[in-house]
């Protein structure tokens, strides 16, 4: 009891807690939260934070998954609520597909860049023939 | 005299010293004026002594709890104990300024001690005091750290509790800005090697600046990532946040840079790629700046927001216009003439350097793209870890193929006998890849593997071929170790590959796992059984912590922690790490029974090889020390000093 009063006194953001403590979470759990977004954090997935939402929505998980249903079935259910914006993997279709696509496009024209960089050039033709020339020739 | 006064008048002088010595140096190179330079030159300390003037007032303001100040009362209280109110100063934005002008005023004074000729001197000079007039100019104006509020509270709010958690937060900022300025200084001479048409020395002039920079980046990447372990509470090192993006970007290009100047110093070729290069990595400094002060990129470190992200924005622009302008300049007479082989080590240094650009570049059209879609569209995307890391894996392994064989292969043209090596390392990397896969690992950590051992390999022949050598010509072969760059980077390079063998192993086999124990409850997870025993709370004064009691059968107790900040909404987790050379176990207290103390909720997370991480991070700043050490410079340049 001296416990709870303490943290209320210190912790203006003690709310009520909820009698039941929090559900066991598995590996798998987290290996799909990981691949979602916290919604009202800032660059942090599922399965880092600690924010409400986030603790629910590893519930969520692990409720479905005692469900029987696959990660794939439950990414899906998330994409539905939020969009894709909740994948922190784009989806490799429509908006999100040049994300994959530009760095490989910059990729390539850098390859390509250097390719010539290091392609041996060789003398232009008119010096050739001068070159072939005088070599030809005897010296004087 | 109050300590906003003092700081103001610092900041006030700092910058119209700086604009005296900007309008004077530029002057020195119109005219030709050498009396104009000295004065320029002798303004160089008291701009650094006006804006160490300013940092001490604000230190002076919060060791007096000076609440009149904005800075102060946002982000200092009474109760912090003294280490935090001396770092104080680089919790938010306003101070982080004020120290990144403190260390460019310090840098420009080291820099002027040795100048080169007048003419280049003086845009050397220049360059760095329009630098200085760039971050005073933004404390003048948008981010002053000594604004005054009308009515100053009884005591404030203290800084972020995130950054009071772990020491290392006192250092990781410092060193990250030490790195960032560092490049202030190859930047000026590049300008002023381009403008005056004198393409070779400056490389060989700025080789201890580029690498000391780098060395500090370095150790402040390695800090961050080792702050973000023990102090954020999620197990792990990086995350591709946008923040550590924008760090990470001038990170990979200062290490094209460094790889292509050693060309240019020993060869004289590859001067387009350094102008490129340096100029590139000294904005980027500003770009990562802009990115996270500005807020236009939502992340977790984005604490502060205010109106300097257009100016940062606009001293980028500015930086990257001056550097690529010139070279567009001169770029006809800075072409190299001669043709290179891939397979030599110009070669391979040249691949390197254009791996690491190109990374980032991938880094950052993935960290700008969801900004750009939101700009274009409207619409919310999300580019996150598992985009970064599939795109960066494959580029990691040809950093790490070009690493081992690079400083192998001779200049200009492959020996014969030079191949006898490379099958060598090539059945090394076969080996060690096949070895990994028969102890049944995944295909990326069984090639982690491989490429270690290759990586290995490489560096013990070059070691063996240097002692061989001085043997063969009747020197002492202990003397190879007086040559400080070759085994110094050979150092850094063993340091990257055991990096890379911890970050393929950490990030394939993670193990996390979250159960609600009651008292005297057991749970046996990843090889080790725990037992919860209860829970504590302990009142520290600015903060109130409450400690899980867990009994292990390997590590004794070990006690997780809940840290409850007044200024925080939520509690902050401060994990308990158990370093084990295999192993890494992260107990984590997420939530308790705070009615009763009856039952606590444990997270545990195994992730193997993460200590290695830090080894291999260390390796790589003794590396970096080894070739700076002094004696090593007089006995390379073999000069004799005339008397």
């Amino acid at each position: 009891m001296r416990l709870f009063l303490l943290v209320l006194l210190f912790w203006a953001g003690a709310l009520a807690q909820e009698t039941a403590p929090p559900p066991d979470l598995s590996p798998e759990v987290f290996q799909i939260a990981r691949a979602l977004r916290c919604p009202v954090c800032q660059g942090e997935s599922a399965a880092e934070s600690n924010s409400g939402v986030a603790v629910e929505m590893r519930r969520l998980i692990a409720e479905m998954l005692q469900e029987g249903k696959s990660p794939e079935e439950i990414k899906a259910f998330f994409v539905e609520r939020y969009g894709d914006w909740i994948l922190y993997e784009p989806p490799r279709r429509g908006l999100t597909l040049w994300a994959w696509v530009l760095p490989l496009v910059a990729l390539l024209l850098l390859g390509l860049g250097l390719f010539a960089y290091f392609r041996p050039r060789p003398l232009p033709k008119e010096l050739l023939e001068e070159a072939e020339r005088r070599m030809k020739e005897p010296p004087a | 005299m109050t300590p906003a006064l003092l700081g103001n008048l610092g900041v006030s002088l700092a910058l119209a010293f700086s604009l005296l010595g900007l309008a004077l140096a530029l002057l020195a190179y119109l005219q030709g004026e050498g009396r104009l330079l000295k004065g320029a030159r002798a303004l160089v300390l008291p701009a650094f002594l006006a804006a160490l003037t300013a940092f001490l007032a604000l230190e002076w303001a919060l060791l007096t709890h000076d609440f009149t100040l904005a800075y102060v009362a946002a982000h200092h209280t009474t109760k912090d104990p003294l280490w935090v109110t001396l770092v104080t100063p680089w919790a938010a934005l306003e101070g982080s300024i004020l120290l990144w002008g403190l260390l460019q005023t310090f840098y420009t004074l080291l820099a002027s001690r040795r100048l080169p000729d007048p003419w280049r001197s003086s845009l050397i000079l220049a360059v760095l005091f329009g630098i200085q007039v760039f971050f005073f100019g933004v404390m003048a104006t948008a981010a002053s750290p000594f604004e005054t509020l009308p009515n100053p509270p009884p005591d404030g709010m203290g800084p972020n509790p995130l950054l009071q958690n772990h020491w290392m937060m006192a250092v990781h900022p410092v060193l990250m800005y030490l790195g960032f300025v560092g490049f202030s200084v190859p930047f000026a001479y590049a300008v002023a090697a381009m403008a005056t048409r004198r393409y070779q020395a400056w490389v060989g002039e700025t080789r201890w600046w580029a690498l000391i920079a780098w060395g500090f980046l370095t150790a402040g990447k390695v800090a961050g990532g080792w702050w973000s372990y023990e102090v954020l509470g999620w197990g792990g090192y990086w995350a591709w946040d946008p923040v550590e993006n924008a760090s990470f970007i001038p990170w990979l290009l200062a290490t094209a840079f460094l790889h292509t100047a050693y060309v240019q110093e020993t060869r004289g070729a590859f001067k387009v790629w350094n102008f490129a290069f340096v100029t590139l990595a000294f904005s980027a400094t500003l770009l990562g700046t802009f990115l996270t002060r500005s807020g236009v990129i939502q992340s977790v470190h984005a604490f502060a927001e205010g109106p300097v992200g257009p100016i940062f924005l606009g001293g980028f622009l500015a930086s990257l216009f001056l550097g690529l302008g010139l070279l567009y300049r001169v770029s006809r007479e800075v072409r190299d003439a001669a043709v290179f082989r891939p397979l030599s080590r110009e070669g391979a240094l040249l691949l390197g350097a254009f791996f690491f650009a190109g990374w980032a570049l991938v880094v950052l059209l993935g960290t700008l793209y969801p900004l750009l879609v939101e700009a274009v569209s409207g619409a919310k995307v999300s580019v996150g870890a598992p985009f970064f890391n599939q795109i960066s894996a494959p580029i990691g392994v040809g950093i790490l193929l070009l690493m081992g064989v690079g400083p192998i292969l001779p200049w200009r043209r492959p020996r014969p006998e030079v191949f006898r090596n490379l099958y060598l390392l090539l059945a090394g990397l076969l080996l060690g890849t096949l070895f990994g896969l028969l102890r049944g690992y995944t295909l990326g950590a069984s090639l982690a593997v491989g490429l270690f051992l290759y990586n290995a390999l490489a560096v013990g022949l070059l070691f063996r071929e240097g002692f061989l050598a001085r043997k063969a010509a009747g020197l002492n072969p202990w003397g190879f170790l007086e040559n400080r760059r070759r085994v110094g980077s050979l150092l850094v390079h063993f340091g990257v590959a055991l990096m890379g063998l911890a970050i393929a192993f950490s990030q394939a086999y993670r193990l996390e796992a979250e159960k609600t124990l009651y008292k005297g409850q057991s749970w046996p997870v990843a090889g080790l059984t725990l037992t919860f025993q209860g829970v504590r709370a302990l009142d520290e004064g600015r903060r109130f912590a409450v400690e899980a009691l867990l009994r292990t059968d390997r590590f004794g107790e070990v006690r997780p922690r809940l840290h409850f900040y007044p200024q925080m909404q939520s509690p902050l987790p401060s994990p308990k790490v158990v370093y084990t050379l295999k192993d890494d176990y992260y107990f984590v207290l997420m939530d308790f029974d705070r009615e009763k103390g009856e039952w606590a909720s444990i997270r545990l997370i195994l992730t193997p090889m993460v200590l290695w991480l830090w080894v291999g991070g260390g390796l790589m700043a003794l590396g970096t020390l080894y070739i700076l050490w002094p004696a090593g410079r007089r006995a390379e340049v073999g000069e004799v000093k005339a008397a």
